[in-house]
């Protein structure tokens, strides 16, 4: 395998990481630090420390030392430059003293400072950046199981198998490639037990997640798990793993020691070099000094040893001066001599790994004995089984620095003396010292810096380690890829069941919510949109149009009891509406603010057909519910909104049409205005409404789905000689303004109630109660502040929407819809008005092109204001 | 937010099938001031601790229930379909 290090090839083996390959490539720097670009090498390699962050393929902050190779994938360092090996910025490292704990907030004291320095400051310090990349696909999924192990390590594989000899679903997350956790390394810790890998996926009850790991532990037991490459073509999966019980395995971890130079390159963790040595087969030096108390020394030189490493020595931890070398390990300066080395091996404490217990509401009190912070108080549905819990964990006290100047915090370059300096300065709290300083804030989120930071801070303080406490222990850590919390680059699209038919005949899509309606149709002939605009108002002033009205909400309620309910939800009345007739039906909440409008016909004696605006559907929905929660009321609500397609016939040769279609009787005196009917048009079986959104005689037909596209080709078909056209919504939008009838939404706001509206005539007030009542009976008696009313444009223009009304020089409104009007010939439009401007014939101006246009105020609709069209 | 709301029709569900419809409060009487209707309009108790809800089952049964819960733990002690809490 070959993949590509800052465009140079490296030859990779088979199971090699990223990191494993470039070490044994020889590569020794694998990042620049975040503050003072000091070189930073291997130091962990099992992806809980920042050292190893690259770019892969575009990726910022990959863990280049978990993360398997593949063939031909592009790698590159990052905060760095020109190289790892050289990089111009280390200089900063020199300027130190400029930088004390607390600099940005003791320089940058005004707004404008900040400012000032910030580009500069993004530039030098920091982690990787986001390059263009190949587009990656990721993707959610949902798992259910009784019980989840966290960690492949051989507690957690026992705990997996207990649980599935109780009979119940085992999930198993471990974040290695494969199982064994810290054996697969540790050839001198214990031997696997016999079988148990085998054993575990012989299990039908168990299912292992190999390369995942899991990022958070949430309410009521869900599991964040993100699993690399779940398969090819997809990056990563995000996990939502819901569980009864949860046990937690995640082992423990190594962390450093402080003395100068902690952070040289070739200073690396005990597990670290043997997870090198024993998983990719690099030996990690030549010359090796062990530093350590405990009796991992032992195991460490031992194995060294059988590696054919040179140990040098073996010193403890307070012996330790420094580490000497420029970019990589040269050697060490001891109380006991100076030792020429090309690696210094760290046994540090080992912290266990609980922080997913503590997210789950777990105390981390301190244990004397193990030196370590230890999992108490667990919740009922978590427990914490090995190293997690402290099982071979035997530290002795938290080690304290040799120097100041020792690296507690790796990832924002935090030296021990910075933690003095923020104590000093009285952020004495090991929450408030983490705010200040930003130690255990970075990329590996405290891993290898809490137990350090914990210790010097009671240490200066003159506290126990048990009173100074941990910082809280907060989901997401690791750290999560944006884009897998996205999840799949997927946008749900509805289209009407016509959909395709309008495609076809040239519609030009705008959207609607997840709606895709037509705007207008380009044809052979025109395809600018006013002009298409134009034909297609037209037509239905003239001739006959027709246009999908799919999108509207649709409701069909059923039940003695749906008149109480429609009294008590819409303004109108609606328990004395006969069968076969159609109301205006608007919707207040309990302020007399409109929600909604649409229309409610009324089927037969208990059923009732409810139309709503095609974006306030779901809410609409819900409403009518509310109001039936535990009302008692016999009423069914079915959402027919996808079942039924629709579209409305309208114009004066609409009738003529539709009478070729259906036997339905559509003259005014058997089927008049504002009334409905269940007819077959077309064969088909529909609702029939005779209502007239936008002026003209028309039927809005609704129909089952799967038969709304043969009805409008049918209707189409029928129209042909009277040169039927298909109209969208944007001449939909200009004829109802002509009409003056308001959109829900675009007319009104959050403030509007219908008298203001010039809607009182929707409101019933008699009715003995209804949503809104209370406030509208005041509101009625008020019309002081604005009025919603239509303006002409006394000159050229057309103002955009929610241009500005001026009256005296004075604001004195908006304009809500404006469009120029074939029937007026000049731009008409509505507007809120304060009260004195809301009279006939009134003047106003209004702001068009950044000038003032006078305009004509009226009352009425700006075409057929009797209305006497839409009863022909 | 992840916690589970145990819905009388379809068992224990994500509350993100869930809409939140605020906290149960009783509607003011018709003749009620216009102080007292803004207050149940407007304003919230905001309480820290053990709360009377109501939740609308959008992804499920599509039904208004009503659910005890703890605000701060995001417990949730029971739930029940409005009218019928025993």
């Amino acid at each position: 395998m070959k993949f590509y290090f800052q465009n140079k090839p490296v030859e990779a083996q088979s199971g090699d990481t990223i990191a494993a390959a470039l070490y044994r490539d020889g590569q020794r720097i694998f990042s620049r630090s975040f503050k003072y670009h000091r070189p930073r090498g291997l130091l962990c390699v099992s992806g809980k420390c920042p050292n190893c962050l690259m770019n892969v393929d575009g990726i910022p902050n990959v863990r280049t030392c978990i993360t398997p190779v593949r063939d031909h994938m592009k790698v590159k360092a990052q905060n760095a430059y020109p190289s790892l090996e050289t990089d111009w910025l280390s200089i900063t490292q020199r300027f130190d003293w400029l930088m004390p704990v607390g600099w940005y907030y003791k320089t940058f004291t005004h707004p404008a400072m900040w400012h000032a320095a910030e580009p500069a400051i993004r530039r030098v310090a920091g982690l990787g950046e986001v390059l263009s990349s190949e587009p990656r696909e990721y993707e959610h999924f949902w798992m259910h199981a009784d019980t989840a192990v966290i960690g492949g390590g051989r507690a957690g594989m026992q705990a997996a198998v207990k649980a599935a000899a109780q009979g119940g679903q085992v999930v198993l997350v471990d974040d290695q490639t494969t199982l064994g956790g810290q054996l697969r390394y540790r050839k001198r810790a214990g031997e696997m037990p016999g079988g148990l890998v085998q054993q575990l996926q012989a299990l039908p009850n168990v299912r292992i997640l190999h390369d995942s790991y899991c990022f958070g532990l949430y309410e009521d037991n869900l599991l964040g798990v993100l699993q690399s490459n779940p398969h090819p073509g997809t990056a990563e999966r995000l996990i939502h793993l819901r569980t009864q019980h949860t046990t937690v395995a995640t082992g423990a971890y190594e962390t450093p020691l402080l003395f100068l130079n902690n952070d040289l390159p070739g200073v690396m963790l005990s597990t670290g070099v043997l997870r090198l040595l024993h998983l990719y087969g690099v030996p990690a030096g030549q010359r090796a000094v062990i530093v350590g108390v405990s009796g991992a020394t032992e195991e460490v030189s031992m194995a060294l040893r059988d590696a054919g490493i040179e140990v040098v020595t073996t010193v403890s931890a307070e012996q330790v001066v420094r580490a000497t070398g420029s970019g990589c390990v040269q050697g060490i300066q001891t109380q006991a001599g100076s030792f020429s080395c090309d690696l210094i091996v760290v046994c540090g404490p080992r912290v266990p790994d609980a922080g997913l217990a503590a997210q789950a509401g777990a105390k981390l009190t301190w244990s004397r004995e193990r030196a370590a912070f230890l999992p108490t108080a667990l919740p009922s549905h978590v427990s914490v089984v090995g190293d997690a819990a402290g099982e071979t964990v035997d530290n002795i006290a938290p080690p304290l620095p040799t120097s100041k100047r020792a690296f507690v915090c790796l990832c924002s370059d935090v030296s021990s003396q910075d933690l003095c300096d923020g104590i000093a300065e009285g952020f004495d709290h090991i929450e408030t010292l983490k705010r200040y300083t930003t130690a255990t804030m970075g990329p590996c989120q405290g891993r290898m810096c809490q137990l350090s930071a914990i210790g010097v801070c009671a240490h200066e303080t003159g506290r126990s380690t048990a009173e100074t406490g941990v910082t809280t222990s907060r989901p997401p850590n690791p750290g999560v890829t944006l884009g897998a919390l996205a999840g799949p680059s997927h946008h749900p699209i509805r289209r009407t069941p016509m959909h395709y038919a309008h495609e076809k005949m040239g519609a030009v899509w705008m959207d609607m919510g997840d709606w895709k309606r037509p705007r207008y149709y380009k044809t052979d002939t025109v395809s600018e949109e006013r002009e298409c605009v134009l034909t297609e108002y037209r037509a239905v002033r003239e001739g006959v149009g027709i246009i999908d009205v799919s999108t509207l909400g649709k409701l069909d309620l059923r039940g003695p009891d749906c008149g109480r309910l429609l009294d008590k939800v819409y303004t109108h009345r609606f328990s004395d509406l006969r069968p076969g007739r159609v109301r205006y039906a608007l919707m207040c909440d309990e302020g007399g603010i409109i929600l909604d409008d649409g229309t409610i016909s009324r089927l037969s004696d208990d059923r009732y057909f409810v139309t709503t605006t095609s974006g306030n559907l779901d809410f609409v929905y819900q409403w009518l519910n509310w109001y039936l929660a535990g009302a008692g009321w016999a009423v069914h609500i079915a959402n027919v909104t996808a079942g039924y397609g629709a579209m409305n016939v309208a114009g004066p040769g609409s009738r003529e049409v539709l009478n070729k279609l259906t036997d339905c009787d559509l003259t005014s005196s058997a089927f008049p205005y504002m009334a409905c009917r269940q007819a077959e048009v077309a064969g088909i079986p529909a609702i029939m409404l005779r209502i007239g959104f936008v002026g003209e005689t028309g039927w809005e037909i609704h129909c089952p789905a799967e038969s709304s596209e043969a009805l409008w080709q049918a209707v189409l078909e029928a129209g042909r000689e009277s040169n039927i056209r298909p109209f969208g919504v944007e001449a939909q939008r200009l004829l109802r303004l002509e009409k003056r009838h308001l959109i829900v939404g675009v007319d009104t706001d959050a403030l509007t109630n219908p008298y203001e509206a010039e809607m009182g005539w929707a409101v019933k007030l008699d009715k003995p109660d209804f949503v809104g009542k209370a406030l509208l009976s005041r509101a009625a008696n008020d019309l002081s502040r604005e009025r919603l009313i239509g303006f002409v444009l006394q000159e050229p223009g057309l103002p955009e929407d929610g241009a500005a009304v001026v009256v005296d020089g004075q604001l004195a409104g908006r304009v809500t819809s404006s469009r120029h009007s074939p029937a007026q010939r000049s731009a008409v439009g509505l507007a809120w008005v304060k009260a004195p401007q809301a009279q006939e014939g009134a003047t106003i101006d209004v702001r068009v092109d950044g000038k003032l246009v006078q305009a004509r105020v009226t009352m009425q609709p700006f075409y057929d204001p009797e209305g006497g069209r839409l009863r022909q | 937010m992840s916690f589970l709301v145990p819905c009388p029709n379809c068992g224990r569900r994500s509350v993100y099938e869930f809409v939140f419809g605020g906290e149960l409060k009783q509607v003011p009487a018709l003749d009620a001031s216009q102080a007292e209707w803004q207050d149940y309009r407007f304003n919230r108790t905001n309480a820290a601790g053990v709360q009377t809800e109501w939740w609308f089952h959008r992804s499920g049964c599509r039904q208004w229930l009503q659910a005890v819960r703890n605000t701060i733990t995001n417990e949730v002690l029971e739930a029940f379909l409005p009218g019928e809490k025993h």
